[in-house]
């Protein structure tokens, strides 16, 4: 009987507690529901009844088969895969030596590197325009890779210096006494410890610059033209393909949600480590 | 008969061949009328010898990305697509190159090209003397008409038959019957798709051609001022019936109205009416385009007097060169071969050039034979053409002030502000930019 009081307003709790993100989770959902409907709605009756319509897979063969949206996707994934590996090579031992080194301006450097997330690409695009045509680079891979450093660089080395500061540096004495170079330190202990936040924060880094467009639309052009720029051109004067558009967005994110289930175990603990962390 | 082709626009004794060799870019907006270039070029490669890298951009982003080309000076592109009031912009920043230097040069210029054959309204919107206050088509030729729009009234013909509407031909009983026909095809339904967002392009279509049809006008000059005069009892009148319309039979998501959603509604059967650009109609009312395609017609833009001429405003796209050009001849060359009388006719024909700028192309029996499956499209251009023109004043700051404007609409309309003190508080601000300018 006991048991049954206590239990009651607990049973209660979960159901209100659970009903209340399950009501979240389809809030959140939405959009990406709509989007799916819209990808496989024919434009005869994109503008009908919202979930009775004939489905169909002619908007997916419209933007794979007769645009070159399928060209799109594949520069956005080399430009972004090449700017997070880039990113990668400079960002971790930078993370390292503002985490661990102490020298003249660390905090300067550091803050340096966060602000240039702070201003918005369009404040910087002129003079970023006009370096870019000087050096040639404007329309090319190697332009837009080093340019989506800004983007990536910042958020990678601030998230790796908060994971290699909570590495106690007698770990790092302790392999050298073992008989480790710094090397084998860094790479064979160091990095295997950060492993969870690296690919984190490498997956964050790769969802902002996929999704990079002002950059990609003012620096890029034809040849590197990404595919948050193409899909803009389903919407034009003579021809509004909404079902286009919504089959152009769904298979642009999947590449990001493989990505991201494929790596769900270190990304968990990524993104959780340090929360927990005194 | 439908051409393949463009005939070769070869006049006797001119040299097409006088920038050969050379490569220029070219930027384009996605656009129909960028479409029919694009399929030209291989024509153009041939009689000129000049390489043409182009480049297209997205309609919602291609000024941004122009603006920014043009601003670093870098001479690329050498030619780009622009419309009148980003021409104003771009010329007052000294970024475009004057063409008359080219077009009344008979070295450079074929005999063909024949500007007289371009509607007067619509060449005179690439002219500006650079001094604001100063109306559009004075002045120094800075761009050349591609194609253009004017504003006219789309309805369901199939509808109005059924019912025995007549088409509304004053804004009072356009007002009236935009109401009347709230929910004609069904919940959600309504009487016309009008632009509402906080943006320019929500003023220049249909508003601006009945607020010009009113008598009301954007800017006097004063005492050596560019004064608004938005707050006048004309412009404010106006704007209420305007306002009225939109409350009582416009959608209902107004303020997020764009070309885009304004043509899918009427195109869905959702709106009975359109007021915005003919080109916008007939895309929509082309076959298979849309649900309602078959059943969609056009009638002149309503007058605010009966028997009086309706005054539509234009947007006309256009060709321009960037003043930093390294290649001005072959520039000039691709400009004077795509808004030239050859090309102009064949894209009309073969292409979906549906305003083509040129009276020539007009005349074509088989280009009113192929606007002739769209009732009333014909006869609507032939009856405004007339009186088609820019109806702003020209001015550096048009974009902050069309911007403004809308903005003081949505109030209006939207969170029902007294429409006299709304106006007069953007005539004020309006002119606290305007009063800098140099008029001389």
């Amino acid at each position: 009987m006991n048991d049954t009081k206590t239990n009651g307003p607990k049973i209660l709790e979960a159901i209100g507690r659970n009903g209340l993100l399950l009501c979240y989770a389809l809030f959140a959902l939405f959009p990406l529901l709509w989007m799916l409907i819209l990808s496989f709605k024919p434009d005869s009756e994109m503008f009908g009844s919202p979930f009775v319509f004939h489905p169909t897979l002619d908007n997916f063969r419209a933007v794979l088969g007769q645009s070159d949206f399928l060209g799109a996707l594949v520069h956005n994934l080399v430009i972004s895969v090449l700017a997070v590996c880039l990113s990668l090579i400079v960002g971790v031992p930078a993370a390292y030596a503002l985490a661990r080194f102490q020298f003249k301006g660390r905090e300067d450097i550091a803050f340096t590197f966060l602000s240039f997330r702070f201003a918005p690409e369009i404040l910087v695009i002129i003079p970023l325009y006009l370096i870019y045509q000087k050096l040639g680079l404007i329309d090319s891979y190697t332009g837009l890779i080093w340019v989506y450093q800004l983007i990536s660089l910042p958020l990678l080395i601030w998230i790796l210096r908060g994971f290699f500061e909570d590495i106690s540096p007698d770990i790092e004495s302790a392999a050298q006494l073992d008989g480790y170079t710094w090397w084998q330190v860094f790479f064979k202990v160091l990095l295997p410890l950060i492993r969870p936040g690296l690919v984190a924060a490498a997956l964050l880094c790769f969802i902002f610059c996929w999704n990079s467009f002002t950059f990609a639309l003012q620096l890029g052009g034809g040849r590197t033209q990404t595919s948050t720029v193409a899909m803009m051109r389903f919407l034009a004067s003579d021809t509004v393909h909404y079902g286009w558009v919504a089959a152009a967005a769904l298979i642009s994110a999947l590449p990001e949600v493989i990505l991201a289930i494929l790596i769900q175990k270190h990304l968990v603990r990524g993104l959780s480590f340090g929360a927990v962390k005194g | 008969m439908l051409l393949a082709h463009p005939p070769a626009a070869s006049a006797q004794g001119f040299d097409w061949k006088q920038a050969s060799g050379t490569t220029i870019h070219v930027s384009l907006n996605q656009h129909p009328y960028a479409e029919a270039i694009i399929k030209h070029l291989p024509a153009f490669k041939d009689m000129t010898g000049i390489d043409v890298q182009y480049e297209i951009t997205p309609e919602e982003n291609y000024f941004d990305k122009v603006t920014t080309a043009l601003s670093s000076s870098s001479g690329n592109p050498d030619v780009f697509m622009t419309g009148i009031y980003q021409m104003w912009d771009y010329a007052s920043a000294k970024r475009m190159e004057p063409l008359d230097q080219f077009l009344n040069n008979p070295a450079m210029t074929s005999p063909d090209y024949n500007t007289s054959d371009i509607f007067e309204g619509v060449f005179n919107g690439g002219k500006w003397d650079l001094k604001p206050g100063s109306p559009s088509g004075t002045g120094t030729l800075y761009s050349l008409p591609l194609g253009f729009e004017m504003y006219s009234l789309g309805y369901n013909k199939k509808y109005f038959d059924s019912k025995g509407i007549e088409v509304p031909k004053t804004f009072g009983d356009l007002v009236a019957l935009s109401k009347k026909l709230k929910g004609w095809n069904g919940p959600g339904s309504y009487g016309i798709a009008v632009r509402g967002t906080r943006n320019w392009a929500t003023i220049h279509p249909g508003y601006m051609s009945v607020f010009t049809n009113a008598g009301a006008k954007d800017f006097s000059i004063k005492d050596g001022k560019l004064v608004s005069e938005l707050a006048e009892p004309v412009s404010v009148d106006i704007t209420k019936q305007y306002a009225t319309m939109i409350r009582d039979g416009g959608p209902p998501g107004w303020s997020n109205y764009t070309w885009y959603q304004c043509g899918a509604d009427f195109g869905a059967g959702k709106a009975a009416m359109l007021l915005d650009a003919d080109s916008l109609g007939y895309f929509t009312a082309a076959p298979g385009a849309a649900k309602e395609s078959s059943n969609l017609a056009f009638a002149p833009i309503p007058v605010l007097k009966e028997g009086t001429e309706p005054t539509p405003n234009q947007w006309v796209w256009q060709l321009g060169m960037n003043s930093s050009s390294k290649d001005k001849k072959a520039a000039w060359l691709f400009i004077q071969y795509f808004t030239g009388p050859d090309h102009v006719k064949w894209a009309a024909l073969n292409a979906k050039l549906v305003d083509p700028p040129r009276q020539s192309a007009w005349a074509q029996p088989e280009f009113k034979q192929k606007l002739s499956a769209i009732p009333g499209f014909y006869e609507t251009f032939q009856a405004q053409i007339k009186n088609t023109s820019v109806k702003f004043t020209p001015q550096p700051f048009f974009i902050q002030s069309t911007t403004e404007w809308a903005a003081a609409l949505q109030k209006i309309v939207l969170s029902g502000a007294d429409p006299d003190k709304t106006m007069k508080d953007l005539s004020k601000r309006i002119d606290k930019d305007t009063s800098k300018l140099k008029l001389n």
